[in-house]
């Protein structure tokens, strides 16, 4: 499963990061790493990009970049 | 004694300027990082340690200018102490930067921000164990109410730090995972987090500001009232009045002061330099106000959110959801438009953004559309205006598109906007900002504004026999050697030439140069040298071709010469390619 998968209120754990290097680099340096609680808080207007919550922050992420990020269930 | 220098860093969205500001007061100079379009500020404390405020980042190893000009100036500035800010209510995304920094060997001042919110999130931080963990010096402050920002300022001026120089035994590894679970691990002891209660304020203002239905009406609605400051209510009057004084109060001061030198001297003063230079001096109110709009809705948070919501479209061109906001301040004018580029993440995104905003039709384009539009057009002024707005867009998007897919390619930029906590902006650090942009206006665009007032007066009085009238001037001799470029196009006079050449210095020149080569009877005079469709086409060129040389001056001070020439060059081919198009089309339909 990954984030793509959620709606909007829906909770689960980081798996793993994969696609685009410079993004997957990015996204880990900013704790999105296993294990980490994530949240899904909202779509934008059409539904693209989307709002994701992990370690206290909101960030904003395009969708097919959600595809990349795996997770667990909650 | 020695200079100390110390390297201000930290994550976006902490407070970093406000410290800076409250450290350094005005004594800060600001720059380029040599070679990017990244803004480099230095400041002083009493001439002893000297600040430089470095771009905000969240890791030194994501490749980014930013975290490259970073890692350069840590490595190579002669730096002697990091001072790192950190948002002490997000401490674990914010201690990743620390432990990066911890690398560089350098004692390191860890300025815990934000203590106050992390209070009402229900953070309690031990700060003594923090400190003694990561072996940092640790300073909490909040720098939006003024607290503790006088215990950093009295820790750097004693040099103290020196002593906490990297006694923790952590070794950073080039891992995440192993770094996170070692702050997580840090934290654990010097953190207690009783969890968040309620629903904060924020949450419930992005669920009006980003609800589906809300969120456009909202954000144009923002946009109308940012516009409606600059263009009616603050901004234009202020221009206008100083419009007023320097062309009835100074000319006709000049006019007596000058009364007994010569006839060119007095010419070259007032119609060359104060007019060319007055002429983008009025535009410094228009500037100044556009920008204390732009700069309260990026301190407000907005800025992220807008950003955000308007990603989906602009991603067809190539760019992020934050290229909107320089692209519809270009509708007003494009010097500002290209200037707030800066705020977008990537090189790539602030070049071809500062690109296309020129094609946005600025205000000083509308005089002309105004004129051409009555003459040749009666009743469906607003039509073709709007016409050529719509095509100005229409371009942007296309060009967009083909920039992307050819010399912009390879530089692409993951899109992530972390969205800020919601918070009233401070007024002084507005002002600071909205100055900073106009001082560097005056300063680097004064310059070849004056010297390009100087040649066009020039060209425009002179001849090989002296001083003489518009008609025999260089300028007209000019214009007639353009003037065939231009055939093809349906406007192949030299008077037409001529009005572009010097519609240069501003679009709205183009009237009164008209009015100057044509005569009082301008309109029915347009009339026999202007068919309706050359008429049309002419607009279009004006709409496309080479921006203000206020613009070519911007462009030149944000992004250096290379990218000042291709943005001219490939805007007066654009030009000449698309009226070509529109006329000969015009006339197998109308003709």
């Amino acid at each position: 499963m990954c984030l793509y998968d959620l709606k909007p209120g829906q909770q689960a754990y980081i798996h793993s990061v994969c696609g685009d290097a410079k993004l997957a680099k990015r996204l880990l340096a900013l704790g999105c790493i296993e294990g980490t609680p994530v949240k899904v808080k909202m779509a934008a207007p059409f539904g693209d990009p989307i709002i994701i919550n992990f370690r206290g922050f909101d960030l904003a992420i395009r969708k097919k970049d959600a595809r990349n990020i795996y997770i667990k269930e909650a | 004694m020695e200079m100390i220098t110390a390297a201000l860093l930290g994550n976006p969205n902490v407070g970093k300027t406000t410290l800076f500001n409250y450290l350094t007061g005005s004594n800060q100079y600001v720059g380029n990082w040599a070679g990017v379009t990244v803004e480099r500020k230095e400041g002083f404390i009493e001439d002893r340690i000297k600040i430089v405020d470095l771009p905000g980042i969240y890791a030194m190893d994501t490749y980014s200018n930013e975290e490259k000009v970073s890692k350069e100036f840590l490595e190579k500035g002669g730096v002697d102490v990091i001072v790192n800010i950190v948002d002490a209510s997000s401490l674990s995304r914010n201690l990743y930067l620390t432990l990066q920094l911890k690398q560089f060997n350098k004692p390191i001042v860890l300025v815990l921000n934000m203590i106050d919110v992390a209070k009402t999130k229900g953070m309690k931080i031990d700060y003594q164990k923090l400190s003694k963990k990561l072996g940092v010096t640790v300073i909490p402050i909040s720098a939006s109410k003024g607290i503790g920002i006088e215990e950093v300022k009295k820790l750097l001026k004693s040099g103290n730090f020196f002593s906490l120089y990297n006694e923790n035994d952590y070794q950073y590894v080039e891992d995440e995972k192993e770094n996170y679970k070692y702050i997580e691990e840090v934290l654990a002891e010097s953190m207690i987090y009783e969890g968040d209660k309620r629903a904060t304020i924020g949450e419930r203002i992005d669920s009006i500001v980003l609800n589906k239905f809300l969120a456009y009406p909202l954000f144009v609605f923002i946009l109308y009232i940012i516009f409606k400051f600059t263009f009616s209510w603050v901004g234009q009057p202020l221009s206008d009045a100083m419009d007023s004084v320097i062309i009835t109060k100074i000319v006709s001061l000049l006019d007596i002061l000058l009364q007994n030198s010569s006839s060119w001297f007095r010419s070259l003063i007032i119609d060359g330099i104060v007019a060319g230079v007055g002429s983008v001096l009025v535009f410094l109110p228009i500037i100044l106000t556009l920008f204390l709009g732009i700069s309260f809705l990026e301190d407000s948070g907005y800025m992220a959110r807008a950003a955000f919501i308007m990603d989906r479209i602009m991603r067809k061109m190539g760019l992020s959801g934050k290229a909107f906001i320089p692209l519809i301040i270009g509708f007003g004018c494009s010097v500002p438009g290209i200037m707030s580029a800066r705020t977008l993440e990537s090189d790539k995104d602030r070049k071809l953004t500062a690109l296309l905003v020129p094609l946005m039709s600025c205000n000083a384009r509308l005089p002309v559309y105004a004129l051409f539009a009555t003459v040749f057009f009666p009743g469906n002024e607003t039509f073709i205006t709007f016409s050529l707005y719509l095509l100005g867009i229409g371009m942007a998007f296309l060009i967009g598109i083909l920039f992307k897919n050819t010399i912009f390619r390879k530089d692409e930029e993951p899109f992530i906007i972390e969205l800020p906590e919601y918070k009233l902006p401070e007024f002084k650090s507005l002002i600071r900002s909205t100055w900073e942009k106009g001082k560097g206006f005056l300063k680097k665009a004064g310059t070849i504004i004056f010297a390009m007032s100087v040649i066009i007066w020039f060209l425009s009085n002179f001849n090989f026999s002296g001083m003489v009238d518009m008609g025999n001037s260089f300028l007209a001799y000019i214009g007639g050697a353009m003037a065939p470029i231009f055939k093809p196009l349906g406007f192949g006079t030299w008077q037409s030439s001529v009005a572009l050449l010097t519609g240069l210095m501003a679009k709205e020149v183009v009237v009164s140069t008209m009015g100057v080569v044509y005569g009082v009877e301008l309109q029915k005079i347009l009339l026999q040298h202007f068919t309706s469709i050359a008429a049309y086409s002419y607009l279009v060129f004006i709409l496309l071709y080479t921006p203000c040389i206020s613009v070519v001056a911007v462009m030149r001070k944000e992004f250096g010469n290379r990218m000042m020439i291709f943005s001219v060059l490939y805007q007066l081919f654009l030009a000449w390619v698309v009226s070509f198009i529109v006329y000969n089309i015009g006339n197998l339909v109308f003709g």
